[in-house]
């Protein structure tokens, strides 16, 4: 979110521009003394000098005092215009937009009829019938614009009206005309404003332009157009006098542009620049990576730590180190904006442009068995790993897939991008893996595109796609959240399955904030809070007797946790206070103690450890947990 | 499909019988008896026996009723009745004259397209990179220079300054294809460039806007090379609203090319415009526009059914 | 129960049109297929279904924030069918609505002042120095600081926000809210937190709610009774314990086998085949499709509502099995 203070530096000097801009015009008197209009024959053409600081022009006007009025012309025309057909254009795309109805009918199918003649025909036209001069001009240009803001109002304000907030006035009683000036109105007032500047640049556009065939402004008011349709006869004896009307013509009109440019882009952060990077940031070279020797072990995190690209931004990923192994199921389990997520796409190598890593090293098992740092290999050979060794399913399936491809081509593409295969075994491949992951009348399917299908359907292609080059490890990302529950357990039984089925061990990495869900597939589960592993360890202990009083929080406020309370009985919930803290305002000392119902003063001292237990299986980071180690306790009893 | 292209071409036809009425209509609501107001010239009026002359010739003597059907079944026949100036066939003018405007919009969308789309691919990837930076502002000057003023500076450096090309004028291929093709660069350049602002910036916005989405993450998480990923993931789904737009931006670059044309003293469409225009010869002008409206019509009903080409979602809804 | 429900429905219809088919036959979507329940005062229903279920047009349609036929619609004795649009408007003050998302339910523009106001100046409740405490009173209530009144939503994080809804639409007194997945779209520990705050506010104000969900524990806890939907149907209605730890629709026995639970051992009913698409129904049953236990008379006839306890209903014709 763009701040305020921001938003005004930003709009600071394009405001300026176009303010001068639109002010020096109308300031002409003050600046010259001259009659735009008095000829002098003797002085045709008369070069620059002190009296008269651009020379005269063809008729020996003065050519400063010219292109002053002119511009007076030009812009009062244009604005005056501009302004009429949004009064009227945001009324009827309003009125369209909310009562919907006939009212909607006539607004979209009246843009659509005036958008069919190029304006400057449709103006020519009723030139040929009232003939030129800025009143008509005006009228023109208003009846052309103003569909364009109804069109503009009208989609805009569908928008807004399909809001929950809108719908919340609608509900408490709200009158129709309070909601629409007081909450559609405002909400669509960027968009509209965007619309005027691009309409006023149109309108001066199409003034100079009949202005410049002689079918505008009628001389000898003079104006920006017929300036240039006057020098252009003596363009070769006087370059001035055609470089100084286009130049006003271009200033000015680029003076609104940039102005509308800028307040696009503030108004909408996200669709203007963009992120300044490439989509993807490379993961980071480490010397000191620690040499897996365990046949078994396919990929390991260590010390992972993320920042964002910003300068002097605090981690967003503080401390994580994962072991995946081959047949097991580890679960990364955590609320929204714990990290779970930046974690697993940091192993693809598809960290987003935005996330840097700054420390800690990931290696991966190649099926061939090499072992290999992603830090250290090109764009080239991570492209070899992605999809063939790793594979990834992610949350989305209706916008995991292409809707523009059929299925086959999309899972054929990703079959042949490492297997050299034709495209009918390919295809044929493809089929069987549909049948694998449950998808009846396979060969017919394999030719629908994706928005024929059903969420549940669109993720069995996605894993059907992820097992295509038989991988070590899957990473699954929420894969069930946005599915029904139903779905989901069918979902969850098929990757229990092909788990099963895969000849080769595959090792699952499985990303969720459903504790109901892992407890189903996982072996082991890593919990994340704020950045940091707080608890980790095999799935069946964390979850009967977690040692982390987040993991214990996470477990009680579930309300299938209390299968005996009932609110209408007057039972409350066991619910922690707070919110997770944002990476900037982390407190000291353990991440969680703000929130936590066992904190001790030490706890603000010492940011704890990932403490192991005895028997190595599991670790928990925090000073209260029986693996904290007794020198940590005695600092903890000292402060008590 | 079969379907989808039939129910188009019904709204298009639908379009075209609103734009003839509504073209049709204006002349009816004009105040005043429209034979006096279209001979007025000036302050004068002209004499009574000419606007008599007028009204029968233009049909304006029978009942309104009449006027519109017999208005549209001549219409539909592309007889567009004769001009008032020098009571020629407006209909074998514009036969004449459409295909030079035609040659200047094809060449200059051709320009446009083949400059803009990879320009704003290549700046969309990279967003906020030093190419984007460049272009971008480049796109932005240029965005600023109305058709006219861009013609006319045009013509003073090529061919005034440098001389490199003739200022204007006219040659028909068959006479002299070498100087035909001369002639058509400034004109094509003129209208394809500011062609090319739009179509650069729209695919700059697709582009951007294409790379963010879910499916193009799961193509890198494929292992697809970055250049597969970039053709089938991103530009072929940016292509849809890249074309539907260029559609759109037609209909002013069929409006720029009058005045491109006139600058270039290229005898297409708008010179016969402006001249009718000036003597306010209202068939001949009424002519042109519906012809023009019809050809923008028969462009984006190209162009939806390319889009549903594209797009199996436009198809299936 | 009382004798005389807050809010009475008898089958409420809804359908959309979709497109054509053809050049003039129009094809209608329907969505929800005579639905029929009652609220008591100070009684918690709770909705559930999967996507598609209709559950949150029917909170919507009894707001009459879309159109919906029925035989009967009365809320507080009215009539909802037959009433003036002036009388719905001032009906507004007694039936509200929370929503699920948090970010889209609040206008970015709007201070949390002036949010709250808009409610009470709807109805002309707490004008001039009644304002200040009342707004005081109201953000208090649902556990937020005062200072927060001049805070515009970007400022506040997602369990906040969905507090500050429940703050709007409690600003009215109303005696009926329609909760549409008012938690769904929090995080656990946020849920938790934003549940005890419903029931509290339940238990201190007696306000009926309709509880709309698609997570059967959150909805038991929460609701007296349970309502189950599936397609625009009603497939079980009872006490919410019972429908919950003892269904007696196949549907509801699967929904509640399907939910991921660290406690139960997972003995899931196996549901088969697809989710009908709307276009193209089932006859009979429109679940036996998917059903298990589905017999030939099963696609015979839809089968009625049926007594099967206390209470409590199910839809289906096979009371042998569950």
């Amino acid at each position: 979110m763009m701040s305020v203070r921001n938003f005004h530096k930003r709009m600071i000097l394009p405001s300026l521009f176009l303010a001068a801009l639109i002010i020096i015009p109308f300031a002409a008197p003050l600046i010259t003394a001259d009659d735009p209009v008095k000829i002098a024959v003797r002085y045709r053409l008369a070069a620059p000098d002190l009296e008269h600081w651009l020379g005269r022009d063809e008729f020996g006007r003065d050519r400063l005092a010219r292109v002053l009025y002119g511009g007076q012309v030009s812009l009062t025309v244009a604005f005056v215009a501009t302004t009429i057909a949004c009064i009227i254009g945001t009324f009827f795309g309003l009125v369209g937009a909310y009562f919907r109805g006939p009212s909607e009918f006539v607004t979209s199918r009246l843009s659509d009829i005036v958008l069919c003649f190029p304006p400057i025909l449709l103006a020519l036209l009723v030139v040929t019938l009232f003939g030129p001069g800025s009143v008509t001009l005006v009228a023109v240009l208003s009846v052309l614009y103003f569909p364009t803001f109804a069109r503009i109002t009208f989609s805009e304000a569908l928008r807004v009206t399909s809001l929950d907030f809108v719908e919340a006035s609608r509900a408490l009683g709200t009158p129709s005309y309070r909601i629409v000036l007081g909450t559609v109105l405002p909400n669509i007032a960027g968009p509209l404003s965007v619309q005027y500047s691009l309409t006023a640049a149109a309108a001066i556009t199409i003034e100079s332009g009949l202005s410049f065939l002689g079918l505008g402004v009628v001389p000898p008011a003079p104006s920006w157009g017929q300036m240039i349709r006057g020098a252009r006869q003596f363009m070769n004896q006087d370059p001035l006098g055609i470089m100084i009307p286009c130049a006003a013509l271009v200033l000015t009109i680029f003076a609104i542009n940039f102005f509308c440019d800028r307040l696009r882009d503030t108004l909408d952060p996200k669709g203007a620049s963009g992120s300044s990077m490439d989509e993807v940031s490379k993961p980071k070279a480490q010397a000191d990576a620690p040499t897996i020797k365990d046949p078994d072990v396919v990929a390991v995190i260590n010390k992972l730590r993320l920042e964002t690209a910003h300068f002097g931004t605090p981690a967003v990923i503080e401390d994580v180190s994962l072991i995946l192994r081959a047949n097991q199921c580890t679960a990364l389990v955590g609320e929204s904006g714990s990290g779970k997520s930046l974690s697993s796409l940091a192993l693809m190598g598809l960290l987003p442009g935005a996330i840097r890593q700054v420390g800690g090293t990931l290696q991966l098992r190649r099926k061939s068995d090499e072992v290999v740092d992603l830090g250290f290999l090109d764009a080239r050979t991570l492209e070899d790993i992605r999809g063939n060794d790793i594979a990834m399913i992610f949350q989305e399936p209706m916008t995991s897939l292409n809707p523009i491809h059929k299925i086959s081509d999309q899972m054929i593409e990703a079959i042949t991008a490492h297997r050299p295969m034709s495209r009918s075994d390919a295809r044929a491949h493809a089929i069987a893996l549909l049948k694998r992951v449950g998808m009846n009348d396979a060969e017919r399917r394999i030719d629908s595109y994706p928005d024929q299908m059903s969420g549940g359907m669109r993720q069995r292609v996605m894993i059907g796609m992820a097992l295509s080059c038989e991988p070590r490890l899957l990473i699954a990302d929420e894969p069930t959240t946005a599915l029904d529950v139903t779905i989901q357990a069918e979902i969850i039984e098929l990757l229990q399955t092909l788990r099963q089925d895969q000849g080769n061990g595959l090792s699952l990495l499985f990303i969720s904030h459903n504790l109901g869900v892992v407890a189903d597939i996982a072996d082991r589960v890593a919990v994340m809070y704020s950045g940091l592993i707080v608890e980790e360890g095999p799935a069946a202990q964390i979850l009967r007797d977690p040692h982390h009083p987040y993991t214990r929080a996470l477990i009680e406020s579930m309300p299938s946790s209390h299968e005996e309370l009932n609110s209408a009985r007057g039972d409350r919930l066991p619910a922690i206070s707070g919110t997770p803290p944002l990476p900037s305002a982390r407190p000291s000392g353990c991440t969680f103690r703000d929130r936590c119902p066992i904190a001790l003063p030490a706890c603000a001292d010492i940011r704890p450890a990932l403490y192991p237990s005895a028997d190595g299986e599991r670790a928990v980071r925090c000073l209260r947990a029986p693996e904290a180690p007794a020198g940590v306790m005695n600092h903890q009893t000292e402060a008590a | 499909m079969l379907a989808f292209i039939s129910r188009r071409m019904a709204a298009a036809v639908a379009m075209l019988l609103v734009i003839g009425t509504i073209i049709f209509s204006l002349l009816i609501i004009v105040p005043g008896d429209p034979a006096e107001l279209l001979l007025s010239t000036g302050g004068g009026s002209a004499s009574a026996e000419a606007i008599a002359n007028l009204r029968v010739n233009m049909g304006l003597d029978k009942p309104v009723l009449t006027q519109y059907v017999t208005f549209l079944y001549n219409t539909a026949r592309l007889d567009f009745g004769t001009s008032i100036v020098d009571n020629g066939s407006i209909s074998s003018v514009i036969a004449l004259r459409l295909p030079r405007t035609l040659e200047i919009i094809i060449a200059g969308t051709i320009f446009a397209l083949l400059l803009a789309i990879p320009a704003g691919t290549a700046a969309g990837l990279r967003a906020g990179g030093k190419f984007d930076i460049t272009a971008s502002a480049i796109n932005a000057l240029l965005t600023s220079i109305p058709g006219f003023v861009l013609g006319t500076l045009f013509i003073f450096f090529f061919a005034q300054v440098l001389g490199w090309l003739p200022a204007g004028g006219y040659v028909a291929f068959a006479t002299n294809p070498m100087q035909h093709l001369q002639m058509l660069v400034l004109p094509a350049l003129t209208v394809g460039l500011h062609l090319a602002t739009i179509v650069f910036r729209m695919t700059r916005a697709s582009v951007l806007e294409m790379r963010g989405h879910d499916w193009v993450r799961t193509a890198v998480a494929k292992g697809l090379r970055r250049k597969r990923v970039v053709r089938r993931h991103i530009l072929y789904n940016a292509l849809g609203p890249i074309i539907t737009v260029v559609g759109l931006q037609l209909g002013i670059l069929l409006g720029s090319t009058v005045l491109v044309e006139f600058i270039y003293n290229w005898p297409g469409l708008s010179g016969l415009l402006v001249s009718a225009v000036e003597q306010r010869d209202y068939p001949t002008v009424r002519a042109v526009i519906l012809t023009v409206a019809a050809i923008f019509i028969g462009i984006n009903l190209v162009i939806d059914i390319l889009s549903s080409l594209l797009d199996p979602r436009i198809r299936l809804q | 129960m009382t004798a005389a429900p807050l809010l009475d429905v008898r089958n409420l219809k809804k359908s959309y049109s979709i497109g054509r088919s053809g050049l003039f036959s129009k094809r209608s979507l329907k969505v929800l297929h005579d639905v029929s329940f009652s609220v008591a005062p100070g009684e918690v229903l709770g909705l559930v279904g999967e996507s598609g279920s209709g559950k949150s047009t029917i909170g919507r349609a009894i707001l009459r924030l879309i159109d919906s036929q029925s035989d009967v619609m009365r809320f507080d004795g009215q009539d909802l069918n037959s009433i003036s649009p002036v009388r719905m408007r001032s009906l507004r003050k007694q039936m509200q609505i929370i929503f699920q998302d948090p970010y889209a339910s609040l206008d970015p523009r709007k201070t949390i002042r002036a949010v709250l106001s808009e409610a009470l100046d709807a109805h002309g409740l707490h004008k001039g120095a009644a304002r200040v405490p009342r707004l005081i009173e109201l953000v208090t209530l649902v556990g937020l600081d005062p200072s927060f009144l001049d805070r515009r939503p970007h400022e506040f994080s997602g369990g906040q926000r969905q507090r500050i809804g429940i703050a709007r639409a409690l600003a009215v007194e109303p005696s009926f809210i329609v909760c549409d997945e008012a938690v769904s779209a929090l995080d656990v520990s946020i849920q938790a937190q934003v549940l005890n705050l419903l029931a509290d506010l339940r238990a201190k104000t007696g306000v009926s709610l309709l509880f709309i969900s698609h997570d059967l524990s959150v909805v038991r806890y929460i609701s007296d009774r349970v309502m189950v939907l599936y397609l625009g149907r009603v497939m079980e209605v009872g006490p919410a314990d019972q429908v919950h730890f003892s269904p007696k629709h196949p549907y509801t026995a699967a929904l509640v086998s399907a939910e991921p639970s660290l406690h139960r051992e997972n003995r899931r009913i196996r549901l088969t085949g697809e989710i009908p698409s709307p276009l193209a129904l089932p006859s009979g049953c429109i679940f036996r499709s998917r059903c298990p236990y589905a017999q030939p008379a099963c696609a015979e006839t839809v089968p009625p509502l049926q007594t099967v306890g206390d209470q409590h209903q199910s839809a289906c014709l096979r009371t042998d099995i569950l």
